[in-house]
């Protein structure tokens, strides 16, 4: 019993954890808080949805195509909205991706309709495997392997290349990375590119367990912050434990305490934890000089 | 040179504060006299308006001033509705004492949400704010025997020493209080507590080392904001007559920021501002076939980028401008 459950809060939590990387990566590099991440990766899986269906191409080719639209949808994005508010107020940049929220919801509306599509996988009827004679499902395998996979790279990128290390330095200071010769403006895009190309893939992967519509994104958003800020934000590694976390302790609560205060049991839990160590559980210390 | 900006904020020329108080004034006559020329729909988008500029004056004392986000205002906003109706239709409480008691029911847990604000920043008390508004909600939406749960709450005219609150008297009512809480929020503003809020926006540390009680001054700003969110959520109720507990959701708390940002953060005009575009522009646009989201998604975009600082910066740099 507790094995199936933990396992299926294993399974939402890592559809919580793939978007709340694409968040982080922008997060951390730029500090703004992307709120128009969720529909972002919204309109590459439907973009995804339509290479396969209209245009006919295979899963694994229209995922790679989408998926580099979403690398090229950052960007855009960056350049046209963020861009011109680099060195004002946050809160604006932030509201503004709320607005461009608005936006890509309605232009997918006006697209696509409000109906609901099923996304094909190439994993749901592949046989469960059995670990200890509970059943997991091949996606959810896949979810948390794309997911740890994605931390690793990212990681990797970051620590080992120059560009890595120039986004690295433009999240600590920005200031001084620009005295440094890292221009803040191409960082930035960098960033922008990354959350979208990951978000991509998380939408591709989220869509066929939610079922694609234009509001895929909506509830996992919220979730894949509050996973993050669980975990802490400063380390990928800390937003891909929190949101698992968060999955778990959903599936745990609804089970055992109270079916309905599912989440509200799950904040009170975030808060309790944010009150006591408030960088998250694995997050550093940012030692602010101000 | 933002300190520098601020203190000018805090004590503008008299010429220029002359000219605020007429301008306040005008709108405020013009505001008397409304009704008027309006019909039905006209008053309610109107009241609605007022009501809003409350939940944004107190927002944006919060966020605007002391720098905290807070994404719990819908909840706030949700309590001072539910205490206020169930007051005065359960409990026969008259109208304007149950939206006070009301409201001092939400100060206490507006304080109380400040608990965790003491220590977190940012983003990480955005989310713990959005926790503490989705457990209020939780809770207002599970007491059914209280709040008639999902169902909701439906509502009879409210009445004043005998009088039935018709839609003109609820108008007036609601820019009376308006006009308070502006008086209120101006005052707060240019005061102690709001030059120490500022400095605790700027930075805890120099907080500290004036003597400003960084903590104290936190809740102090959570339990004001709580306040105005609370008697506008008293107004709103007896406004639409029907309350549900799915109209208090996140959604409006992300609203609530987003008024206060695009009128302008750390700026009164800018609270009023902010809530007449929330109100009126989505109104405007539902002519616009298929598309009134995208326009109003994309008019959030273009005002942020044009103009970072909001509507009311906007405005004043015009202002500056022209006057040399």
């Amino acid at each position: 019993m507790i094995a199936n459950l933990v396992v299926g809060g294993l399974a939402a939590g890592c559809l919580y954890a793939m978007v709340g990387i694409a968040i982080v990566i922008v997060l951390k590099i730029t500090d703004i808080a992307n709120f128009a991440q969720g529909e972002m990766a919204m309109l590459t899986t439907f973009f995804a949805y339509w290479l396969m269906e209209s245009a006919g191409l295979p899963w694994w080719q229209a995922v790679l195509i989408a998926v580099l639209f979403g690398l090229v949808q950052g960007i855009v994005v960056q350049q046209v909205v963020i861009r011109p508010l680099i060195g004002g107020p946050v809160l604006s940049a932030i509201i503004a991706t709320l607005g461009l929220n608005i936006v890509l919801n309605s232009v997918a509306g006006l697209i696509w309709g409000h109906q609901t599509y099923t996304f094909p996988s190439p994993f749901t009827f592949l046989a469960p495997f059995m670990v200890g004679g509970v059943p997991i499902a091949v996606d959810s395998v896949v979810n948390i392997a794309a997911g740890l996979t994605i931390v690793v790279a990212m990681t990797l990128f970051l620590r080992l290349t120059w560009t890595g290390l120039g986004l690295r330095a433009a999240s600590q200071n920005q200031t001084v990375a620009r005295l440094m010769g890292i221009s803040i403006t191409r960082t930035s895009a960098i960033a922008w590119g990354l959350g979208g190309l990951v978000g991509g893939i998380a939408g591709v992967l989220v869509a066929p367990s939610l079922f694609l519509d234009t509001n895929l994104m909506s509830a996992l958003l919220i979730k894949a912050f509050a996973g993050g800020v669980l975990g802490g934000l400063n380390s990928l590694i800390g937003v891909f434990l929190g949101c698992l976390a968060l999955g778990v302790a959903e599936n745990l609560a609804s089970a055992y305490l109270s079916p309905s205060f599912a989440d509200a049991i799950t904040f009170i839990i975030i808060i309790v934890v944010l009150t006591i160590r408030p960088e998250g559980i694995l997050g550093r210390v940012k030692v602010r000089k101000a | 040179m933002s300190a520098a900006a601020d203190m000018m904020e805090v004590s503008p020329a008299p010429a220029s504060r002359n000219w605020a108080a007429a301008v306040v004034g005008l709108c405020l006559l013009l505001a008397c006299v409304a009704p008027l020329g309006l019909n039905g729909y006209g008053l309610y988008l109107l009241t609605l308006t007022e009501i809003f500029v409350l939940v944004a004056l107190g927002l944006n004392l919060l966020t605007g001033y002391a720098g905290q986000i807070s994404l719990c205002h819908s909840a706030f906003f949700g309590v001072g509705a539910y205490a206020t109706a169930i007051l005065t239709q359960k409990a026969g409480v008259p109208y304007l004492l149950s939206l006070l008691l009301g409201a001092l029911l939400t100060t206490a847990i507006g304080a109380l949400a400040a608990i965790p604000a003491l220590r977190l920043k940012n983003i990480y008390l955005a989310i713990a704010t959005l926790g503490f508004g989705v457990v209020l909600q939780k809770i207002i939406f599970e007491w059914r025997g209280l709040t008639g749960g999902g169902g909701g709450l439906a509502l009879t005219a409210p009445r004043i020493a005998g009088y039935e609150l018709g839609a003109t008297g609820l108008y007036y009512l609601t820019l009376a209080l308006m006009s308070v809480g502006l008086f209120g929020a101006w005052n707060v503003s240019r005061g102690r507590t709001g030059r120490a809020l500022l400095v605790i926006k700027d930075s805890e540390i120099a907080a500290g080392s004036l003597g400003i009680h960084a903590a104290q001054y936190k809740v102090i700003a959570f339990a004001i904001s709580a306040f105005y969110a609370s008697i506008a959520g008293g107004l709103f109720a007896y406004l639409v007559r029907y309350i549900n507990p799915e109209s208090f959701s996140v959604g409006l708390s992300i609203s609530f920021l987003s008024m206060v940002v695009i009128g302008g953060l750390g700026t009164i005009g800018g609270s009023i501002l902010g809530a007449a575009f929330y109100v009126i522009v989505p109104e405007l646009l539902r002519g616009i076939k298929d598309a009134p989201g995208l326009v109003f998604g994309l008019l959030l975009v273009v005002v942020m980028v044009f103009m970072p600082q909001g509507l009311w910066g906007m405005l004043r740099r015009i202002w500056r401008r022209s006057a040399g």
